[in-house]
């Protein structure tokens, strides 16, 4: 007999709240999950989106790649072993439009690679964020370290850099507006372990986001908050349980009295909790992917079903710990104790 | 012939350095289908003779012996087996599950005590119980909805619905007014010896002596 559902049918306010409360930590949950995706994606998305492999730069850069500076010659040589690695170039800058506004952007060149858009000289590729701004295929964009004019190329989709729009530019370009013969970083994909290389530090994927300036403080503060809130949801099961539970100790007494095992009672307190957190969870993903429809275009918001996934397994995992551990007393409760009791 | 022995059981409670011997080798042995009063003063021992014949509390020595088996050597799932299946127990306060209708409180029972019938079947047994105790109109209703006696009477029907060998009934009338309570034990004597259920009953209202078959006093943790 489904007892965990008539009793959810009998105390409908009572889960009704429990009910709202998993769902607004929840929403809040996937909502800042959200926030803290969408600001790795403008922070690094160029970054994020290159596949598996080993980053380098130079060892006295102190991990900073603006400081690096790849010498020609080991450019040269790690080329010739690994032919589909690149060398490129990250430098923060601006472009002026037609109407004289100033945009930011990460400019961004490479060696020729399928990594990187490669454009010539003069041709400039933006992210499409820029498209928004007004900017069309064929605009002239200025830059004052440079003495031509870039011709926009294209747009590209999801390539941003310290939360500004990627420029994708020529070599030359690059050299003279920078006034440098060297790339900063070179990339070799594919690679597991780092290769040693003479005057070089690797750095896996994940390791080179740590070294983007306020990457890692950025993401650290959202997660923390997340973590915090995935705890505080499975201390509101327990709490919430705890409560439920000490008013039907009585209850759990004389059904074990007239033999209901404690496994049952146990199966019942899962069965609600795993029910309420599934309707809580389900309205909760249903309006934070509508609040990612709704959310201003300024404010970056991702939230793919990966993360949607796993933070929803995580909230049932702590909804049951939450419960199980509050649901110690349905063990320790003695049919004795309830007899003696009154009506409950 | 013995349904149930209770053999020169003792229970001590301990509190801090106090021990206190509630029982002081109790025999009692009860005769199937009969209906046995325990009574005597507060304090004398008879609830908790009750409880540790029932398998809800442990002796401090002694046997409780139920179709062979020793109660007070079990396993507490096997206890527990025993209880759901062999015992049925009515209790001071009717102790109904409130979010449960009537019907459903004794299809619990059904369930509990692991039955194999089929779902017509336990409708079926379970509308016949209704009947019996007359509460078939009110099958749908909740506890809060019923009035003291009726909720007495679904305990009582709750108690036997699953045929128990053993009914244990800890002073079954205390919270209800006179007439309610001859309704209650008619209820009940009938019941148990239409089923052949045999009735081990604690009770301090003299009133409800006659409807039992044997009555055994407690005095300071002993028959007398």
């Amino acid at each position: 007999m489904k007892m965990a559902w008539k009793e959810i049918k009998k105390s409908k306010a009572k889960f009704i709240i429990l009910g709202s409360i998993v769902f607004l930590v929840s929403l809040l949950t996937f909502i800042i999950s959200g926030l803290a995706n969408g600001l790795s994606m403008d922070n690094a998305a160029l970054i994020k989106d290159m596949p598996a492999g080993q980053f380098y730069m130079d060892e006295n850069a102190k991990e900073t790649y603006n400081l690096s500076k790849i010498d020609e010659d080991t450019e040269k040589h790690v080329h010739k072993e690994y032919p589909d690695a690149a060398a490129f170039s990250i430098q923060m800058g601006f472009v002026v439009d037609g109407n004289d506004d100033q945009h930011s952007v990460s400019f961004v060149t490479s060696t020729e690679s399928d990594l990187f858009e490669n454009v010539n000289d003069g041709e400039i590729i933006l992210d499409r964020s820029m498209q928004e701004d007004g900017i069309q295929v064929g605009d002239k964009l200025t830059n004052n370290q440079y003495s031509g004019e870039f011709t926009v190329k294209g747009f590209v989709d999801q390539k941003k850099y310290s939360h500004t729009p990627v420029a994708f530019i020529s070599m030359d370009n690059y050299k003279e507006m920078y006034r440098t013969n060297h790339m900063q970083l070179l990339f070799i994909p594919g690679q597991d372990k780092a290769e040693t290389i003479n005057g070089l530090e690797a750095f896996s994927n994940t390791a080179f986001l740590d070294t983007i300036p306020s990457y890692s403080a950025e993401q650290m503060s959202l997660n923390m908050i997340i973590w915090f809130l995935v705890i505080i949801s499975g201390m509101l099961f327990a709490i919430f349980f705890y409560m439920m539970n000490v008013q039907k100790i009585g209850l759990y007494g004389i059904l074990k009295a007239i033999g209901v095992k404690t496994r049952t009672l146990f199966g019942m307190m899962w069965s609600q909790m795993l029910l309420i957190t599934a309707i809580a969870l389900v309205l909760s993903v249903s309006f934070s992917h509508l609040f990612n429809r709704v959310a201003p275009d300024g404010m970056p918001f991702d939230l793919g079903l990966e993360t949607t996934l796993q933070l929803s397994g995580l909230f049932i995992v702590i909804g049951f710990i939450g419960a199980t551990l509050s649901g110690i007393q349905i063990k320790r409760v003695e049919p004795l104790q309830a007899i003696q009791q009154g009506e409950m | 012939m013995t349904a149930f022995t209770v053999e020169n059981v003792k229970k001590t409670f301990t509190n801090g350095e106090i021990e206190e011997q509630v029982l002081n080798g109790v025999n009692l042995a009860l005769k199937e289908g009969e209906i046995t009063a325990l009574v005597g003063a507060s304090g004398s021992g008879k609830s908790t003779l009750l409880t540790i014949a029932a398998g809800l509390q442990h002796a401090s020595a002694g046997q409780v012996m139920f179709q062979g088996k020793n109660l007070t050597n079990m396993k507490q799932e096997e206890i527990r087996k025993v209880r759901a299946q062999d015992f049925g127990f009515v209790f001071q306060a009717s102790h109904l599950v409130p979010f449960l209708t009537v019907e459903e409180q004794l299809l619990l029972m059904l369930d509990v005590s692991e039955k194999r019938m089929h779902k017509q079947e336990k409708k079926k047994r379970i509308t016949s119980m209704l009947q019996l105790v007359e509460m078939e109109h009110r099958k749908d209703a909740y506890p809060s909805s019923l009035s003291g006696g009726e909720k007495q009477r679904v305990a009582i029907a709750r108690a036997i619905i699953h045929e128990p060998k053993l009914l244990f009934a800890d002073e079954p009338t205390a919270s209800l007014d006179s007439k309610r309570s001859q309704d209650v034990m008619e209820l009940i004597r009938e019941l148990t010896k239409t089923l052949h259920i045999t009735t081990l009953m604690v009770t301090h209202d003299e009133e409800m002596l006659p409807y039992a078959d044997r009555i055994i006093t407690m005095k300071d943790g002993l028959i007398v």
